[in-house]
């Protein structure tokens, strides 16, 4: 097909929605840099933004901007927090060890791993972050069209592995923990690790490794050991 | 349903787009530096036009308010990779709130993403840059409504679903019952439209 030909059909291309044959001319006109074609595409760009555009206008709420700042600002301020935690821990415990000359050895390992897990905490958040500003990784969230589920986010970098996100999980009886499976195509669940969530029922999850960039992941409830396979139905999931 | 509500909304939603359009480069350049206020700046300029869009998308205001904080979010975490000097915000972050829009509404009626992919590819920063400093106007803003007021009705019904709903011209066949050749001129014939007023506005 010719540039003339494909002209009716930048706009669908550039909204996702262009299938068959005209898309692959499309994709073969760009990958070989055809001038037209990228003149065409930026025009199509430019026409969807000025259509999107016109949605009928709805005030947001306001707590919504404070959501949006927090979101970009938590990481900061999160590890500003733990770092501070971490260093006020440190000035109490030494102040408390010069006072207090008979501090039972007991008591001073409680503290030291109190500090421990502060800092172990700091490493995990930093670790998210570095994976959430990674180019590549790509994010596919789950539980929002539900009424009161399990709600949150994959993420997955083919590089770095999986992060999981997750809210309102239910409590877990005692001796059980949750189990995220990796699923490729056509192939058997693969375990990639036990968490718990917390109080709330919040949790984070990190699976360090290179995954493939096509898989479902999954979550189960399984005993705090971990299965080599699941046991259980499966509490959520997301393809990628 | 398109047309009836565009002429209340539109001169300050065009002017959203349109006027912010110059100041892009300095407010990339701040994001890319990571600096708070940028991202305050971003959403005082893109966060109505955004819950906007999304809202017409998925008409649920709950969800809305979490894709919009995704949009941001993404747009901050992509920041680095978007051309400060040649790039226009305004229509990859339309962008980027439509295709977290599409995701939603995919994943809620079962039609998981066999485009997801292709989304990602299409919203990548390096797809916006170079754009005609006149292609975000508000006369062609005016334009591109006066055009649409035009179109039939069915014509305009194809534009919602593809632009707001994001369904394909197979899906749109099924769900309008109507003859996938039917929907595919219908489509063109309103994209045309649409374009050739731009055209002209543009050689005036």
């Amino acid at each position: 097909m010719t540039c003339q030909d494909l002209r009716d059909s930048y706009e669908l291309y550039a909204l996702g929605l262009l299938d068959g044959e005209e898309k692959r001319e499309i994709d073969e006109h760009l990958a070989r840099n055809c001038v037209d074609c990228q003149k065409q595409l930026k025009n199509a760009l430019a026409v969807n933004a000025l259509l999107l555009s016109q949605a009928p206008q709805v005030v947001p709420p306001s707590r919504l901007k404070r959501r949006v700042m927090a979101s970009v600002g938590r990481e900061r301020s999160g590890f500003a927090w733990i770092a501070a935690l971490a260093a006020a821990a440190a000035v109490i415990v030494a102040l408390w060890l010069g006072i207090q000359q008979r501090t039972t050895d007991r008591e001073l390992s409680k503290a030291r791993l109190d500090l421990q897990q502060s800092a172990g905490e700091r490493d995990r958040l930093e670790q998210a972050l570095t994976f959430l500003n990674q180019p590549e990784t790509r994010q596919v969230n789950f539980g929002l069209d539900k009424p009161a589920p399990p709600r949150g986010n994959f993420f997955l970098n083919p590089r770095l592995g999986v992060l999981l996100i997750a809210s309102n999980l239910p409590a877990l009886p005692a001796g059980k923990a949750y189990e995220l499976w990796v699923i490729p195509k056509g192939d058997a669940p693969r375990p990639a690790g036990t968490f718990q969530a917390d109080p709330q029922g919040t949790a984070m999850h990190i699976l360090n490794g290179t995954v493939d960039s096509s898989v479902t992941l999954a979550v189960t409830v399984e005993p705090e050991a971990g299965s080599p396979a699941p046991t259980s139905g499966i509490l959520f999931s997301a393809g990628f | 349903m398109l047309a009836r509500l565009i002429p209340v909304s539109l001169a300050f939603a065009l002017l959203q787009v349109a006027l912010r359009f110059r100041d892009d480069a300095d407010l990339a350049r701040r994001l890319r530096e990571r600096d708070a206020g940028a991202m305050r700046e971003l959403y005082d300029h893109y966060g109505r036009l955004i819950y906007s869009l999304i809202q017409r998308m998925v008409r649920n205001s709950a969800a809305a308010e979490d894709l919009v904080q995704e949009t941001f979010l993404r747009i901050w975490n992509r920041i680095p990779a978007f051309d400060q000097e040649r790039g226009a915000l305004g229509p990859w972050v339309l962008t980027v709130a439509r295709n977290r829009a599409i995701d939603y509404l995919r994943s809620s009626d079962g039609r998981m993403s066999a485009g997801a992919l292709d989304l990602d590819r299409l919203e990548h920063p390096g797809q916006f840059c170079d754009f005609d400093n006149r292609a975000l106007s508000l006369d062609r803003a005016r334009m591109l409504k006066e055009a649409f007021e035009k179109l039939t009705p069915n014509q305009k019904t194809v534009i919602e679903l593809a632009y707001y709903e994001g369904l394909s011209q197979t899906e749109m066949a099924d769900r309008m019952q109507q003859p996938l050749g039917t929907i595919k001129t219908w489509v063109r014939s309103a994209l045309k439209v649409l374009r050739e007023q731009l055209t002209e506005a543009a050689t005036v």
